[in-house]
């Protein structure tokens, strides 16, 4: 696979999981899915609950002032099929977010990946369920071939 | 062998034994739906699914992914191909002029967005997530949903939709048995949101047929949907769940009213 065919497939993922990340409502009318942003922190606080679980940070901005910002994920269901529980983020961590900034609030973003600074990777469902579909498709490209 | 019988005890016994093969037949066959189902399989047809789909957008899918001009293509491009086919090609068709007037509604408007408000029957009966179905007691079926943590209950006693009564947003449902899948008759829906960003009206009817696939690992809804005021004819979406014995319901108490939106995304 081209590096470029590598980048596709990742954004595809990503952009997959902007639509299975808020079920309960329209993605598009809070998140702009087109951008996505790094925010660094420490989390406050986080709540594995439904409809969205909820992370807290406390994010320094180029003054050194904190701001509070949240992260909006999946529900619980999505996250949990990934292995996730309450457990999963604590307070007191370093963490850094990338996520789809909100359209109108400047400190809300929803979830795609949180990076620890021992580089330990947090992912939603989307990415893990789009590699088994991808298989899916190479197996139907194989026996298509097979049948010329 | 027969078992050993004494007295009106024993005639009781036996008259339980000769009936016995019904039923746990009959008993087998309900229970075949009866637990929890929940995210679609990770499959292609399973990912179109996991909201609505029909059968227009199906074949729309699988003729994508049959050209081996699209096999470099990444599946969300084809998925999100599949979705709009079926919504110009078959479902905006069915929408009559009073329902094109608000269509398709704005999803900065949505109730559950702002007020989180929980959803109508025909967004609800297609809700991402689990469905869960139980007998209660001889005469109902409950099917409570992770979604909202919402709950119907469908009478299973032959029993009419009350007279009188005022259209609920889930509305009042009754439901039969055709064999191994269960069907389900919806009435008395108040006037709400479609999942694909239109209204309907309480004139609103749905017949909703669960059937477990042969497998046994997958629980296919097909829903007829209709509408004398919002649609020409009637419609047919459907829907896929996976077996997920160990998936929980969690509670849904935690929603809060979403007010800063962006209006016009004209986006799912």
């Amino acid at each position: 696979m081209t590096f470029a065919r590598r980048w596709l497939f990742a954004v595809a993922a990503l952009l997959l999981a902007a639509r299975t990340a808020a079920p309960h409502h329209s993605f598009s009318a809070v998140y702009d899915d087109k951008k996505t942003i790094d925010v660094t922190g420490v989390v406050t606080q986080f709540r594995f609950v439904n409809p969205h679980a909820l992370l807290s940070m406390d994010v320094a901005d180029e003054t050194g002032k904190v701001v509070k910002w949240t992260v909006e994920f999946a529900g619980r269901l999505n996250l949990s099929e990934v292995g996730w529980t309450a457990e999963s983020i604590k307070s007191g961590e370093r963490v850094t977010v990338t996520g789809n900034p909100a359209h109108t609030i400047p400190s809300r973003i929803a979830f795609r990946k949180l990076v620890r600074p021992d580089g330990t990777v947090l992912l939603p469902a989307g990415p893990q369920r789009l590699d088994a579909i991808e298989e899916e498709r190479r197996e139907r490209a194989r026996q298509r071939s097979l049948q010329k | 062998m027969l078992p050993v019988l004494n007295g009106q005890l024993g005639l009781l016994v036996l008259i339980v034994w000769a009936w016995s093969p019904a039923l746990s037949g009959a008993q087998s066959v309900h229970s075949q739906l009866e637990g929890m189902w929940s995210n679609p399989p990770a499959t292609a047809i399973g990912a179109l699914c996991g909201f609505y789909c029909t059968d227009a957008g199906i074949d729309r899918l699988n003729a994508l992914m049959d050209d081996p001009a699209n096999d470099a293509r990444p599946f969300p491009q084809l998925q999100a191909q599949a979705s709009a086919y079926q919504l110009e090609n078959y479902i905006r068709p069915h929408l009559t002029d009073a329902a094109l007037k608000t269509y398709p509604l704005d999803p900065a408007d949505d109730p559950g967005l702002l007020r989180c408000e929980p959803w109508g029957l025909v967004r609800q009966m297609v809700a991402p997530h689990q469905l869960e179905i139980r007998r209660r007691g001889n005469d109902r079926i409950e099917l409570h949903y992770g979604e909202w943590d919402a709950r119907r209950t469908v009478y299973m006693d032959g029993r009419k939709r009350p007279a009188n009564s005022a259209p609920s947003r889930l509305g009042f449902s009754v439901g039969r048995w055709e064999g191994e899948t269960l069907v389900v008759e919806t009435s008395g829906v108040a006037k709400n949101q479609t999942g694909w960003r239109s209204e309907h009206s309480d004139q609103l009817r749905v017949v909703e047929r669960f059937a477990r696939s042969a497998k046994g690992d997958t629980l296919l809804l097909t829903a007829t949907i209709e509408d004398p005021w919002g649609l020409r004819e009637p419609i047919v979406i459907k829907k896929i769940w996976a077996w997920a014995p160990r998936s929980e319901i969690a509670p849904y108490k935690n929603c809060e009213p979403v007010t800063a939106v962006k209006r016009g995304t004209n986006q799912p």
